[in-house]
């Protein structure tokens, strides 16, 4: 770049501040998630790592069972024999063997209600701080007997428990009441990362824990100056090949990757958000940039003229961009840190105590934050550019011959193809789903960025007849806007630019379209879950916990024996191999047949009992199974079952696609039992009311279990639902929130385009009122065009999602005709609120002075 | 034909120049077959009822805009032969222009502004000549100032510096003075006359004030796209006499 174009481009910025300014917030809050993602996953990761590492203390090599194929996050491994311990001590080099039990247990807080956590509640076996494990105590000492516990102390902080105090535990065995003896904390740190953790002196672990001689697995420490390796060797002679040695920092390192992948999911939904913001703003760029040119014109023309050329034009413009885009990608960086802070804090709030980590701001952070802040905005100009750079030299004398404007049929040509290549990426990614899920959302996500940038070419060509139409319904179709002067006005000046409009109108496009797609496939999952759960589910009572692990198998053991109740079954959850490939296996009690309708449409329920398995309609026909054929289930602990299919199923919605009886998942797998769900019924006889005053006494004991009927249950799933759907609109909102700021700064750009103009209105009697109003309805003209615009993509690209949706999830459409006209209400409102500033900025002009602008 | 070679001392020339707007029932010949060459060192004033084709004119030999038919020269060079890019050179080398209002880049100052064709070139700035051309239009002492901060006189005198400071072949003025009282105008016409004068600069003027074209060496006369009369060494008496008849 020579320097006179530098200069140009700097003085150009500089004159142009507050319309830059607005541009680059758009950009700043894309910028902002994306670095935000990266700068929290990192923090947390990195907080994580360490805490893991500090808790894993002077554990050197750790004895525990294989498992054959997945990862920490979904292992269950088979427990070890205690009694191992002997055989490893006497090894040459160990120093000392601890016995690791970690099961859940739930600390009842003083008032009888069980404390709320957002991470695991342990329970676990300590031998003080002298143990291997990194836990050190805090306050008084480690627990010594049968009646005693030490907490973590932020869990017994938050409970509001205090040294000395009778604490209620709730363990797989059931309740138990032990005396708080001590406080327990991680390196400098008073919590374990949102868990509670509860630890019992190992013969206490070992009954109230449910470990009964087993233990997870088994730590090893080592003399000093002993060799690792050699102890592990060591170690390996005395053991069968059943179980296997590890470092312990591998240990550490797979739990903490378990919580990572956890993490880095949440990243993933945050850079998906970002995309959708970034997407949106790089519109706003683009149209801030267009209209900055045309007001522009006489200026750039006149550079031609006196022997600018083109491309110097070209770079001033591209360089106007790259400053917007550095600047914005600099307060973009700041404010990830303040969305990492955040999000961190929103999560300390609900309880998690996120450990406390320093936010890490890596090259890579940066480096992605700067890619996608310059190059979006870069981008974004690139065409605004290209147009400014083909501005003749004569338009400084003759403005009236500044652009030759694309032909509209050449742009009704482009942009159809657009549609129609986006409408056949949309179906081969819904519907031909090749390369699986990087396929699907690979060409469906392209699919659908064609489709708005299609769909935004397009609407140039109807912005004015879609506006003439708007004005003469809004704000009644008996009293339109055309009636009044204002009105008028706004209407024809929303015609009068129809690319503006268009351009405006796509950024609100995109967001509505997103909130109608989201609407209507969620409208349909939910009618359908409806539909499936009256037609499917028997049960009179569900069981489920709001723990981290699910609910102690001792439940279901004491609900089985309530006579008010009829068929009890838990259902399991456990993790296998089929054909080579990860499934996940349901494990029930025969007596599930009769509390939950899966629709049998071969062999019978029964079947269970036999140890055979029953298989959903879908896998079966993918791996051409039929009542009576063998299927090879490899467990993960490596064992491999061959079982019969006893039936076929249609309904997989609460069953999953496969089922086994309990029996034969606890004679494959040893690892500890954990029910995910309780079915029951109630005995013959018995009334409603007698029979959930006997469950709610059991249920006492077990304080995370919430014991549901029919009605409950189906209102908890809906508002978990609904829960999710919140986050979505909330992300959606902000999306919503820059195409206002688009809205926004194209209408003070006109106002400022207009000042002569509006300066005769007022010279000829028009009052500050009235031109407030006029600038007011152009913006709603606009916003309602880009609603109904976003309303008619979002529908049918959320009917073409739930079609696209296994039936399982979707089996019916729906479309929330309410949500609609909340939207397109709502867009009335973001015309408003995006005409606050233009329309006082209008209305302040003076003028005489208005007047005399050139 | 009229046709006539352009002599080897015009700055510019136009041979046989046509430019239609339009197509069919709506066509409107701005130019028609106009020929006619500019003397080096010469101060021309070209004259015409509105819509009579002159700012065409001008801005075809200025190659701003291009002719339907013939060709038009700066300094011996066929313009019709040359892409944007060398007509971009052509005008940041060979050509200079004043137009009758915003000439400036509001964002730089004045001194940036008479530079600025130099800069976007590449070329060093010849101090001693750009202290000439500054103190000839008296702006030493605003310099710094940027155009919003200047009257419009003295904003067309930034434009009249920027003009001379590349020194090229021929400059082009449409319609300096009008936007200007008549005393800044006076002043503007003074400069482009000391500029032809003692400088040895051409300059062709579109202007429809005989007062203005009085200062020129020469008046071309256009009218319905054709070059109808011309005078030398006009008075503006002799120049309003001119219009009169061809206004009737």
């Amino acid at each position: 770049m020579s320097s006179p174009v530098i200069r140009l481009t700097l003085r150009g910025v500089l004159a142009r501040k507050f319309r830059i300014l607005l541009t680059v917030f758009a950009i700043v809050s894309g910028v902002a998630f994306v670095s935000g993602a990266f700068m929290l996953t990192d923090s947390v990761k990195t907080a994580i790592n360490s805490l893991f590492e500090e808790l894993r203390g002077d554990i050197a090599l750790e004895v525990r069972t294989p498992i054959a194929f997945g990862d920490e996050a979904t292992a269950k491994r088979d427990p070890v024999p205690a009694a191992l311990v002997s055989g490893i001590a006497a090894v040459p080099g160990v120093s000392s063997v601890e016995v690791n039990i970690i099961r859940e247990s739930t600390i009842v807080k003083p008032d009888g209600k069980p404390l709320k956590t957002s991470g695991p509640a342990f329970g676990i076996s300590w031998l003080g701080q002298d143990g291997l494990d990194g836990r050190t105590i805090l306050d008084g000492r480690e627990a010594r007997g049968p009646g005693e516990v030490a907490i973590d102390k932020a869990s017994a902080k938050r409970a509001g428990y205090v040294l000395g105090d009778k604490v209620t535990v709730v363990g797989p065995t059931g309740k138990g009441e032990f005396t708080l003896v001590g406080l327990t904390g991680t390196g400098d740190t008073s919590g374990g990362g949102g868990a509670s953790v509860c630890a019992f002196d190992p013969a206490t672990a070992n009954t109230f824990l449910g470990a009964e001689g087993l233990a997870d697995s088994i730590y090893v420490g080592l003399e000093k100056g002993a060799s690792r390796s050699t102890v592990q060797k060591g170690i390996a002679t005395v053991l069968t090949s059943k179980y296997e040695v590890i470092p312990g920092e591998q240990s550490a390192k797979e739990t903490a990757g378990a919580i990572n992948d956890i993490i880095d999911i949440f990243g993933k939904l945050l850079l998906g958000f970002a995309a959708i913001s970034l997407f949106v703003s790089a519109f706003l760029i683009f149209n801030t940039f267009a209209i900055i040119i045309s007001q522009r014109l006489r200026e750039l023309a006149l550079l031609r003229a006196i022997g600018a050329s083109s491309r110097q034009i070209r770079l001033m413009i591209l360089g106007e961009a790259l400053i917007i885009g550095v600047i914005a990608t600099a307060f973009g960086i700041l404010g990830g840190v303040g969305v990492s802070k955040g999000i961190t804090a929103l999560f300390n709030a609900t309880g998690a105590a996120f450990p406390s980590a320093t936010i890490t701001i890596s090259t890579r952070t940066i480096l992605a934050s700067l890619f996608v802040g310059i190059g979006v905005t870069v981008t974004a100009a690139m065409v605004p550019a290209l147009r400014a750079s083909k501005i003749p030299p004569v338009a400084a004398m003759r403005p009236e011959m500044g652009f030759t404007a694309l032909q509209r049929s050449k742009r009704l040509f482009a942009g159809a193809a657009t549609l129609l290549a986006a409408i056949a990426l949309l179906c081969i990614g819904l519907f031909v789903q090749p390369g699986g899920a990087i396929g699907i959302l690979g060409a469906s996500g392209l699919g659908a960025i064609l489709l708005f940038l299609g769909v935004a070419s397009l609407s140039t060509s109807f912005a004015a007849p879609m506006s003439a139409a708007i004005s003469r319904i809004l704000p009644f179709p008996i009293w339109p806007m055309t009636r009044s002067v204002a009105g008028r006005l706004a209407s024809r000046n929303a015609q009068r630019t129809p690319r503006r409009t268009a351009t405006t109108a796509s950024a609100l496009m995109i967001g509505l379209a997103l909130v109608s797609t989201v609407a209507v496939i969620a409208a349909s999952v939910q009618k359908s879950f409806k539909d499936r759960l009256q037609g499917s589910v028997t049960a009179d009572y569900y069981v489920t916990s709001d723990g981290f692990q699910g609910l102690p198998p001792a439940f279901a053991e004491k609900l089985a024996v309530l006579p008010e109740l009829g068929e009890v079954s838990p259902f399991r959850i456990s993790t296998a191999q089929i054909n080579g490939e990860s499934k996940q296996i349901g494990a029930v009690n025969v007596e599930m047949g009769d509390i939950v309708n899966v629709k049998l449409t071969s062999g019978s329920f029964a079947a269970l009992g036999k140890g055979q398995i029953l298989v959903h309609r879908d896998p079966a026909r993918d791996l051409a199974l039929s009542v009576g054929s063998s299927v090879a289930v490899t467990w993960q602990n490596g064992t491999t079952s061959n079982l019969t299919v006893g039936g076929v199923y249609n309904d997989s919605s609460i069953a999953g696609n496969w089922l086994v009886s309990i029996d034969v998942l606890s004679q494959a797998s040893t690892a500890p039992p954990v029910d995910f769900f309780i079915g029951a019924k109630i005995a013959d006889g018995v009334s409603i009311e007698t029979a959930r005053i006997a469950v709610d006494k059991v249920a006492e004991e077990f304080p995370s279990a919430q014991v549901q009927d029919q009605a409950e249950f189906q209102k908890s799933q809906e508002d978990q639902l609904n829960q999710l759907l919140f986050i979505v609109y909330c992300l959606l909102i902000f999306a919503i929130g820059i195409a206002v700021l688009g809205i926004a700064n194209t209408m003070a750009l006109s106002v400022y385009e207009r000042t002569r103009e509006f300066g005769l209105l007022r010279a000829v009697g028009m009052s500050k009122r009235h031109l407030k109003r006029s600038v007011r309805w152009e913006a709603i003209i606009v916003s309602v065009f880009g609603a109904t615009l976003g309303v008619a993509v979002g529908v049918p690209l959320g009917i073409a999602v739930s079609i696209a949706l296994p039936e399982s999830f979707v089996n019916g459409i729906q479309i929330p005709i309410n949500t609609i006209v909340v939207v397109l209400l709502a867009s009335i409102v973001v015309g408003i609120i995006a005409a606050i500033g233009p329309a006082r900025r209008a209305a302040k002009l003076d003028v005489l002075e208005a007047i005399s602008a050139i | 034909m009229t046709s006539t070679t352009p002599t080897l001392v015009a700055a510019a020339a136009a041979l046989n120049a046509s430019k239609i707007y339009g197509k069919d029932d709506s066509e409107v010949r701005a130019l028609d077959n106009v020929t006619v060459d500019f003397a080096e060192g010469q101060f021309t004033a070209i004259m015409g009822p509105s819509g009579s084709g002159k700012s065409t004119l001008m801005h075809c030999l200025a190659g701003l805009d291009t002719l339907t038919s013939g060709k038009v020269f700066v300094d011996g060079t066929d313009l019709s032969g040359l892409n944007d890019r060398e007509l971009t050179v052509l005008r940041r080398e060979q050509v200079g222009f004043i137009f009758q209002a915003y000439n400036l880049i509001p964002t730089l100052t004045a001194l940036e502004n008479i530079t600025l064709p130099l800069d976007l070139g590449g070329v060093d700035v010849d101090q001693a000549w750009l202290n000439e051309v500054v103190s000839a239009v008296k702006m030493e002492s605003r310099l710094t100032h940027r155009p919003s901060e200047l009257s419009g006189g003295q904003q067309q005198r930034v434009a009249v510096a920027r003009a001379l400071a590349s020194r090229p072949k021929i400059i082009f003025a449409d319609e300096p003075t009008g936007n200007l009282d008549s005393r800044s105008g006076a002043e503007i016409l003074a400069f482009m006359r000391h500029a032809v004068s003692d400088l040895g600069q051409t300059i062709v003027m579109v202007t429809h004030d005989p007062v203005a074209a009085a200062y020129a060496d020469r008046v071309v006369f256009l009218a319905d796209g054709k070059v109808v009369d011309e005078i030398t060494s006009p008075t503006s008496e002799q120049v309003l006499d001119r219009m009169k008849k061809l206004g009737s």
